[in-house]
């Protein structure tokens, strides 16, 4: 793991720049992305938060720091188009590419450097190429680690290129304040600093038995990364661990508490969970059900079937069957639905012909969606409501693979 | 009520009966086995509401009487005293002491008054059987059985009499939703309503039935009381209720059309699949059939494993095809036919297939394949 050259990418106030590229009228103007209905700010544009737009503020809040903010609803579908492409254009450096989140990479360009010269001249070509074909910027840190690499792209923003080179790692790492590190929540930060601990350069130096009796095992790597060590590698999407789950939640347009209401949702959730499960051969033996009341309060309850499924209907039966179990107390806001327990299987088709062709309708109506889209052909009983699918891009989300979902 | 019995004989008596008595503990006397003697004879009971059995062992009785005590202790209790005669008895309260040599157990019981009813059996009306032939029977089909108790009319075999005349036609059927298998032997006489409409034998009573075709061959008595089977051996009798629901039309999915035949080493192809569903993944076991005119090519792969592959010759004169299975359902045919050929008789990769053994035609087992 020694000598390795990890590089970061993080795109600019993505949703933002993406939706000043597509809209010239919305350039070098103050802005923020919202979702659709209930929704607090997810990116504001670099001149918005000149003003102290932050991302997660209500819109009321942007608008006293802002008056003349101008609020887009995102459209989820440009920016998992946009980052699927930059991927591609960082696999043509090195096929090492931990895709992050939506907007951040890993990259290790350590065997790369022969073909490309130094790791300053790919940074800028990355650059560019994004610059010249979306008009996005975005800062990259390169380092001897992910750790490093992370710490050094947050350093300077927007359209920064930040070298820590092994040398210079204690020195830097002196005065960075542990709360900048990744990995470093607001709880492990208010502990840290009951011992006294405000830089990386506290952290290295302090004892590590100590650390490790208050925070266990964690404590040791807390350590550390005081001292900018971190050998955790670059993991390509292919080698990314086996998917343990497939689920889908939504917060509702508005409260609900009318049972039938409710089961509508958890069929048009249970289709979203069996078509992608279907679509990546895998099916859960485990169904969960995930509510949400109106003041916030979750909870989850699961249920374990004799065999797995990826059937919407049969996903479905057993979140009702789930609800069924227990008295709702307060209005709905957020349901989710989840399989788990996955086993990679090819389709066993049924024997009696009733029960094949259920299987082979299913299959028919999945082709027809993968053609026209998702929900094309669905059931009767959710024709009325309103429009379909993710409206959210979760931090799972990838840019193949199972945990690539269709967002609109 | 007191009796003197010789180790073996009550360990063999409690033995049987361990795999009858309920296990889940939901109602505690089923767990529990009842002894009773009459005249120098001990009858031992045991139920689980579904399927219960009856035998009877040669005992010196002091004082007749009954009582019933835990299966599974007295079971333990019983295998460890050493090879000399028990004098079993009864006290106050349902309490039972046991002395064998120097050892003495008290063990608490529960009253005989609680132990459910046990049907008394007359042996009018009965069909004889080859212990033989229902062995056979079961151990082609049973493997087919579904485990899945959500589907309560697959969880047993179905057994069905059909009259041609002088003979008879008898039908054994297991199906699990994916495949099936079916036995079919002619006998001669004649087999009773029952079996003319067909019922349905429970999984754990088929199971138990087995057993009792597993000694030396003799004949067995099969008749019917209420909705329950009873089978009769010697000094052995099992009652178990039929289960009560509709056994799916299998005539109908029993392929008439699939003109595509191979016809296969059945050894070979056991083994090869055995090889090959190594790397198949753990839940499905889905290995693929790649048949043309000169060669069968079996193969599997799993994306975290790799994959294999095996050809093997064929006898094939149709056009090339490819098939997907799952490797334990093709495994547990190849495992029960005794037979050196199999036909492996297929229509297209979406539609059912069909095996039989190339010698005889008492034996069809119909497999739904996988989408490759």
């Amino acid at each position: 793991m020694s000598d390795r050259v990890i590089m970061h990418m993080d795109m600019n106030s993505y949703f933002a720049s993406v939706e000043q590229q597509t809209n010239p009228e919305l350039k070098g103007k103050p802005i923020a992305v919202i979702g659709n209905g209930r929704t607090v700010i997810t990116t504001a544009s670099y001149e918005a938060r000149a003003f102290g737009v932050k991302t997660g503020m209500n819109t009321w809040e942007a608008r006293q720091k802002c008056p003349h903010i101008i609020f887009v609803v995102g459209d989820n579908r440009k920016y998992t188009y946009t980052s699927a492409e930059i991927v591609k254009i960082l696999l043509d450096y090195t096929p090492l590419v931990e895709v992050f989140s939506i907007d951040e990479s890993f990259m290790d360009i350590t065997g790369s450097l022969r073909m490309f010269g130094s790791p300053e001249r790919i940074a800028y070509l990355i650059k560019a190429r994004i610059r010249h074909r979306f008009g996005l910027t975005c800062s990259i840190g390169i380092a001897p680690n992910k750790l490093l690499a992370k710490l050094a792209s947050e350093m300077k923003k927007p359209d920064g290129l930040t070298v820590i080179r092994p040398v210079e790692v204690s020195r830097v790492l002196e005065r960075v304040p542990i709360e900048d590190l990744c990995g470093i929540g607001s709880r492990t930060h208010r502990q840290l600093s009951l011992f006294g601990i405000q830089t990386c350069g506290d952290l290295g130096r302090f004892p590590v038995d100590i650390l490790r009796r208050k925070f266990g095992i964690i404590g040791e790597r807390l350590h550390y990364m005081g001292l900018g060590i971190d050998d955790s590698p670059v993991v390509p999407v292919e080698e990314a661990e086996e998917v343990k789950s497939v689920g889908h939640s939504m917060t509702l347009e508005k409260d609900i508490s009318v049972r039938k209401d409710i089961n509508k949702y958890l069929l048009q959730l249970s289709e979203m969970v069996g078509r992608r499960a279907r679509r990546y051969g895998v099916a859960g033996k485990t169904v969960h059900l995930t509510v949400r009341y109106a003041d916030f309060t979750t909870f989850g309850r699961q249920q374990t079937r004799k065999m797995p499924t990826n059937n919407s209907e049969e996903i479905f039966a057993e979140a009702v069957s789930i609800l069924d179990t227990f008295v709702l107390t307060q209005p709905v806001r957020l349901l989710g639905v989840r399989i788990t327990n996955l086993s990679y299987q090819r389709e066993q088709l049924p024997l009696f012909a009733e029960e094949r062709k259920k299987a082979l309708a299913t299959g028919a109506m999945d082709m027809v969606n993968n053609k026209f889209g998702d929900f094309t052909v669905t059931y009767g009983s959710i024709l009325d409501t309103e429009e379909k699918g993710s409206h959210v891009i979760s931090p799972a989300w990838r840019p193949s693979g199972i945990r690539n979902v269709d967002v609109r | 009520m007191q009796f003197t019995v010789t180790k073996d004989i009550f360990l063999k008596g409690l033995q049987r009966v361990q795999s009858i008595v309920e296990k889940r503990n939901t109602m505690p006397i089923l767990s529990n086995v009842l002894l009773e003697t009459v005249d120098d004879r001990l009858d031992i009971t045991a139920t689980d509401l579904e399927v219960g059995m009856k035998s009877s062992y040669p005992v010196t009785t002091v004082k007749p009487g009954k009582i019933t005590v835990s299966a599974k202790k007295l079971f333990e209790i019983i295998r460890e005293l050493p090879d000399a005669d028990i004098t079993f008895s009864t006290k106050e309260n349902d309490w039972v002491e046991l002395r064998c040599g120097k050892a003495v157990f008290n063990i608490v019981g529960l009253s005989p008054d609680e132990f459910p009813y046990f049907p008394s059996i007359q042996e009018n009306n009965f069909i004889k059987i080859e212990s033989e032939l229902l062995r056979d029977m079961i151990e082609k089909t049973s493997f087919a059985i579904c485990h899945d108790e959500t589907k309560y009319n697959l969880n047993g075999v179905f057994l069905k009499a059909a009259e041609a005349g002088e003979k008879t036609a008898l039908k054994m059927v297991a199906t699990d939703g994916h495949r099936l298998s079916l036995m079919e032997k002619t006998l001669e006489g004649s087999f009773g309503p029952e079996l003319s409409k067909g019922v349905i034998f429970p999984k754990k009573g088929i199971f138990e039935i087995k057993k009792f075709t597993e000694d030396e061959p003799c004949e067995l008595l099969l008749g019917f009381l209420d909705n329950s089977a009873v089978i009769k051996k010697n000094n052995m009798v099992v009652v178990m209720r039929l289960v009560d629901g509709e056994f799916p039309d299998y005539t109908r999915v029993i392929p008439q059309n699939n003109d595509r035949i191979v016809k296969v080493d059945r050894e070979q192809l056991f083994h090869s699949l055995r090889r090959m569903a190594i790397l198949s993944s753990e839940k499905s076991k889905g290995v693929k059939l790649e048949i043309d005119r000169e060669k069968i090519i079996i193969s599997s792969s799993n994306p975290e494993l790799g994959e294999a592959r095996e050809d093997m010759e064929s006898d094939y004169d149709g056009e090339p095809l490819q098939i997907g299975f799952n490797a334990k359902y093709l495994l547990d045919v190849l495992g029960v036919v005794d037979s050196q050929f199999i036909l492996l008789c297929l229509r297209d990769e979406l539609s059912p297939a069909l095996i039989r053994a190339a010698e005889k035609e008492d034996f069809t087992s119909v497999i739904m394949p996988m989408r490759l």
